[in-house]
């Protein structure tokens, strides 16, 4: 739908403004403002995010990125622990790598 | 966020390897959302088939609906979601009361049913389910997420406290759920029960207090087999990969010669 067409590779500022903003349209912006989003933050810890949102998360990140990257196969690589553990800057890294 | 319109009711869908041969659909349980198969078990059976996950009316990203939390209505809108969707036939998976919609299903809508996975199915007429229900309260609810929701291992902050504090608020003060459940105490003695002829699979974990419903379960349906995997009644969140694993075993067996190849990665 708003699916991205690349000419230049996403700077990792690019696209950490891009994933906060989808953060910000799950959990709804009145809590996002208490909170200081950074590529150091954390997903279940730091940004209080349930599995649904994640998932919700996950298919704006496919939507946007497009079929280039593999987000839900990556995800499903890794067990709960690490999801928890997961940071906004993992997946920064892994979208540039995917570019 | 693809949620879509059905005669009654909204609901949030989530599809994996659309291009799969056959069709698994995956119903979760009371209390919980697609999120329980999504990140381990769905991608696990994507390798070999289309699968289909959707969050209960109620539940989730769905529609919030005061009534028909019932398994009749519950499978209505499964048939009206397969009807949507262009899916005359598939597999199914339930958990926990998601299994007892399966069971529904291939009870009601045998021909659309290919194989029945239950995971956890409790037998309604055991009050441990209902009685979840009778002792809510805001302490049992902390409770309840630190030990026996599907966030189990997901440490509950404040927002996602209230989150389901509303949840919970939202689904027995203003539906009919606590009724509808309570009107399916008969459900596991229903002659249609013992006349499913489908290959099932029965999974219970083996610490569970609901490993009684599975020998139940497996006394009624003929074709039917109960598998113990480690764990409670939380073992789908508990031990993801075994429950993937005999879940692929199950439906792939026969089918083999459906393969289709894993999700692509990015390289």
């Amino acid at each position: 739908m708003d699916q991205l067409i690349q000419e230049n590779k996403l700077s990792k500022e690019e696209i950490f403004e891009t994933l906060n903003q989808f953060i910000t349209e799950v959990i709804g912006e009145e809590f996002v403002e208490e909170m200081d989003i950074t590529p150091a933050s954390s997903f279940t810890k730091d940004l209080e995010m349930d599995s649904i949102e994640i998932v919700a998360f996950s298919e704006k990140v496919k939507n946007h990125f497009g079929s280039n990257i593999d987000f839900t196969g990556w995800l499903s690589n890794m067990d709960l622990d690490e999801i928890i553990q997961l940071k906004l800057e993992n997946i920064i890294n892994y979208i540039q790598e995917c570019q | 966020m693809p949620v879509i319109d059905l005669p009654n009711v909204r609901l949030h869908v989530q599809e994996l390897n659309p291009e799969g041969q056959e069709t698994i659909i995956m119903v979760h349980g009371m209390f919980s959302n697609l999120a329980v198969y999504y990140f381990n078990i769905a991608p696990m059976l994507a390798k070999h088939f289309r699968v289909v996950l959707f969050d209960m009316k109620g539940h989730g990203m769905s529609e919030k609906v005061q009534t028909g939390y019932d398994l009749t209505s519950m499978t209505n809108d499964l048939r009206d979601l397969m009807d949507e969707l262009g899916i005359e036939k598939a597999h199914l998976a339930g958990y926990s009361y998601g299994g007892l919609v399966a069971l529904k299903m291939a009870a009601r809508f045998p021909e659309r049913v290919g194989k029945l996975a239950i995971i956890e199915g409790p037998d309604p007429s055991e009050q441990e389910t209902l009685a979840i229900i009778d002792t809510y309260s805001r302490e049992f609810l902390i409770h309840y997420i630190e030990n026996f929701a599907d966030t189990t291992r997901l440490l509950a902050g404040k927002r996602q406290l209230e989150k389901n504090h509303r949840m919970y608020e939202f689904l027995f003060n203003e539906t009919s759920i606590r009724s509808d459940m309570e009107a399916e105490k008969g459900f596991f003695n229903d002659p249609a029960v013992a006349a499913i002829s489908h290959e099932t699979l029965l999974i219970y974990g083996e610490e569970s207090n609901c490993v009684p419903s599975g020998r139940t379960l497996a006394s009624r349906i003929p074709n039917s087999r109960l598998v113990l995997a480690p764990g409670d009644h939380n073992v789908p969140v508990q031990q993801p990969e075994v429950i993937g694993k005999e879940l692929t075993e199950f439906f792939v067996r026969y089918d083999e010669m459906y393969v289709t190849d894993a999700l692509a990665g990015c390289g």
